[in-house]
């Protein structure tokens, strides 16, 4: 029997109101030990190719990593995958919160979800119980009511419960799904999916415990007390539980690369309204946190002001405070605080829409659109009153809405004209709040992720420039080299490729970004000995990496199998033209030069620098031969 | 001088301040005095002095500046 995984697998068919447990052994276990790889490997063997996103054939799929709800800090994620109806792509995101570990202590690695119910239902999963459940009398309503009324009706405050909102209902393209109202695995549009099978909820309640599935439960225990003594030891997780990630703005407008008017800029000039010392007198109520983690960098907020910001969905992380704010030019915190409590109620990706609503201020700037199609709304950079209007709109799909709720690749295309210049997009997902142009490892990842842009696929860069950093010193056993932010090289490539490979590996073992080097609020060989405690394997670093290279790998081999390749892989436009302030000012991608550190980055990966098919001798390195054959017959 | 210890730079001040004041008698490197007060170079990614970013160690700073240090960041 494999270790750190109870071996279990849920299948759900919703047309047929199925289920069946399907279990995996040893072997299996090691190749795709969760999260991303077993999601990425399901979801690559079963899909029908060419298959439509919001057809009832789309598979959703949920999977904990062999960490999942480990007792020791940021042990948290989940991962959740579907062919994205964003992208079209291979869909990922990621949440921490309660939910997974507590379907790890209910006994399952994974759930595996097919079908389109004939009426809205939700999943109710009660250790070995499932039952699908009528949700008619939950749908169109928030996520604080689903959840009381579901634990209401089910008698058990303790059940966690995963959902979407009316985004998913909508089928907003960028629609996520929340956890005890307060973690999102957003990106990706995986919500929508899950609004499209009529699936609103799923509820789950374990009372199992992390060492009943462990090879060596003390061992992996053991970590628990050395993290939570350390966070206040630690200047990167002091950092995070003292100010959480609001507290990045002012470092990212002093470098110059603030996303601010969707990038068009890198500096905010009211950014004293948005910084951290702000956020902390005007919108902080409390900090909050995951299951068993100690670094607390979960932001509870409160308004009663200008605008009323709800504390129940919790509080803006980066991401969406720069979105609602510089990025869409906006100077009012309550205002943005606003945004972020409006899109966690529809459960909307803040960073697509905020995006999305960037892009739109932008066109209607530029004539592209005007007062007819937004309905007479003033929809200039700045405009708060608007940009919360917008939000409404998207999450019902009402007006202009409608179309923003396609995303910006669907909507440039629909407008037509210079549009698709201010869609800041890859393969159709919207850019997260970092701006390359200041390091341009971030812009490997945009580009190349398999998912479309996303922030966390590996290190930015300036974490790992100075050989004397905590950063640097923490990551150094994976094999990197100090390189300058902006520096374009092969060295460069290869410190990505190096990274990616381990950032991929806490997303199959169900890490949380904030804890593990670079980070190095947990070692390297803290997180290689947790693995070895929890599997009972003899696990080496080289192995993990291995692992995490599998996982990208299998999406990567999805999307060659979908038609995708080197095409797809580029930046907006806009990154490879100059900066228009701040600190990088004038300063821009020089497009060759990046091109040629991307045909580097595929010859690290092993991986046609065209196609951007993996050989078969990579293939055969990472011990998935399969998949070469697999692509040959496709 | 008013120094900003911006984001985990703050943990590095014996009492986790992030914003001090220094008195400085004549100008002096920025570099040296942040080895005086235990500030670690390695883990400033940007300087400003009085809103410009400047070099850390070729920037004089006197008693009317105002001092902003940042460190690198990762995703979030």
């Amino acid at each position: 029997m494999p270790y750190g995984t109870s071996g279990k697998i849920l299948r759900v068919d919703l047309t047929h109101r199925t289920t069946r447990v399907e279990t995996f052994d040893e072997a299996f276990y090691r190749l795709y030990p969760g999260g991303k790889a077993l999601a990425a490997y399901i979801l690559l063997r079963e899909l029908p190719r060419g298959t439509e996103p919001f057809d009832p054939a789309n598979l959703l799929i949920f999977a904990n990593g062999v960490l999942t709800g480990a007792p020791f800090s940021t042990a948290t994620r989940f991962s959740a995958v579907a062919r994205s109806p964003l992208t079209y792509a291979y869909g990922e995101s990621e949440a921490a919160g309660y939910w997974g570990p507590e379907l790890k202590n209910a006994g399952w690695e994974a759930i595996v979800i097919t079908g389109r119910a004939e009426s809205p239902v939700y999943l109710w999963i009660h250790n070995d119980h499932v039952e699908i459940r009528d949700a008619r009398h939950l749908w169109g309503r928030e996520p604080y009511d689903v959840q009381e009324t579901i634990r209401a009706e089910l008698g058990d405050k303790l059940i966690r419960i995963l959902q979407i909102g009316l985004g998913g209902e909508n089928r907003v393209r960028f629609a996520g799904m929340t956890n005890e109202l307060r973690h999102f695995a957003a990106r990706a549009g995986i919500g929508a999916v899950m609004g499209s099978k009529n699936l609103r909820a799923i509820a789950v309640r374990g009372t199992g415990r992390y060492a009943d599935w462990a090879y060596d439960a003390k061992g992996v225990a053991a970590l628990g007390p050395v993290l939570a003594k350390r966070v206040k030891e630690h200047p990167q997780s002091w950092d995070l539980q003292n100010k959480g990630t609001p507290g990045l703005v002012e470092g990212l407008n002093a470098a110059g690369i603030l996303p601010t008017r969707n990038f068009r800029q890198g500096a905010f000039e009211s950014v004293d309204k948005i910084k951290w010392e702000a956020y902390e007198k005007e919108l902080l109520t409390a900090r909050r946190t995951c299951y068993a983690c100690a670094v607390r960098c979960k932001r509870e907020v409160k308004v009663e002001d200008r605008y009323q910001v709800s504390d129940a969905y919790g509080g803006p992380e980066y991401e969406s405070l720069d979105g609602f704010s510089a990025n869409c030019g906006v100077d009012d915190l309550q205002a943005a605080a606003k945004a972020n409590e409006l899109c966690n109620r529809y459960v909307l990706d803040t960073i697509s829409c905020s995006s999305t609503i960037a892009f739109a201020m932008e066109c209607f700037e530029h004539g592209l659109i005007g007062l007819k199609e937004t309905g007479g709304i003033e929809l200039r950079f700045g405009n708060a009153e608007a940009m919360l209007k917008m939000i409404e709109l998207i999450a019902r799909r009402e007006g202009i809405g409608n179309l923003l709720a396609e995303g910006v690749k669907r909507a440039a295309e629909v407008i037509g004209g210079d549009a698709r210049y201010f869609a800041m997009h890859v393969k159709g997902q919207e850019l997260p709040m970092h701006d390359p142009r200041g390091k341009v490892g971030v812009g490997l990842g945009y580009a190349v992720n398999e998912a479309g842009a996303d922030h966390l696929t590996s290190v930015h860069d300036p974490m790992i420039a100075n050989p004397d950093s905590v950063g640097f010193k923490g990551a150094a056993p994976l094999g990197i080299e100090p390189v300058p932010p902006r520096e374009l090289s092969a060295r460069k490539a290869r410190n990505y490729y190096r990274v990616e490979n381990w950032v991929s590996a806490e997303k199959v073992t169900g890490m949380c970004f904030f804890g593990p080097a670079p980070r190095s609020f947990i070692q390297i060989d803290e997180l290689v000995n947790a693995l070895r405690a929890a599997t009972g394997w003899d696990i080496t670093l080289e192995e993990v990496l291995r692992i995490g290279e599998r996982a990208t790998n299998l999406a990567r081999a999805f999307n060659v199998r979908e038609g995708f390749s080197r095409k797809d892989d580029v930046l907006p436009e806009r990154l490879h033209q100059p900066l228009e302030n701040g600190a990088l000012a004038g300063v821009a991608i020089p497009k060759a030069e990046f091109e040629e550190m991307l045909t580097h980055l595929y010859k690290f990966k092993g991986w046609d620098p065209q196609t951007t098919m993996p050989t078969r001798e990579k293939l055969r390195e990472l011990g998935i031969e399969w998949v070469a054959d697999l692509l040959e017959h496709k | 001088m008013h120094l900003h210890l911006a984001g985990h730079l703050a943990w590095y001040d014996a009492q986790k301040r992030s914003r001090l004041i220094i008195q400085l008698a004549e100008p002096v490197g920025l570099s040296d005095l942040l080895r005086d007060l235990g500030i670690p170079i390695a883990e400033i990614a940007v300087a400003t002095v009085n809103g410009v970013v400047v070099e850390l160690e070729t920037a004089r700073v006197s008693n009317t500046d105002r001092v902003e240090l940042f460190p690198p960041v990762g995703g979030g």
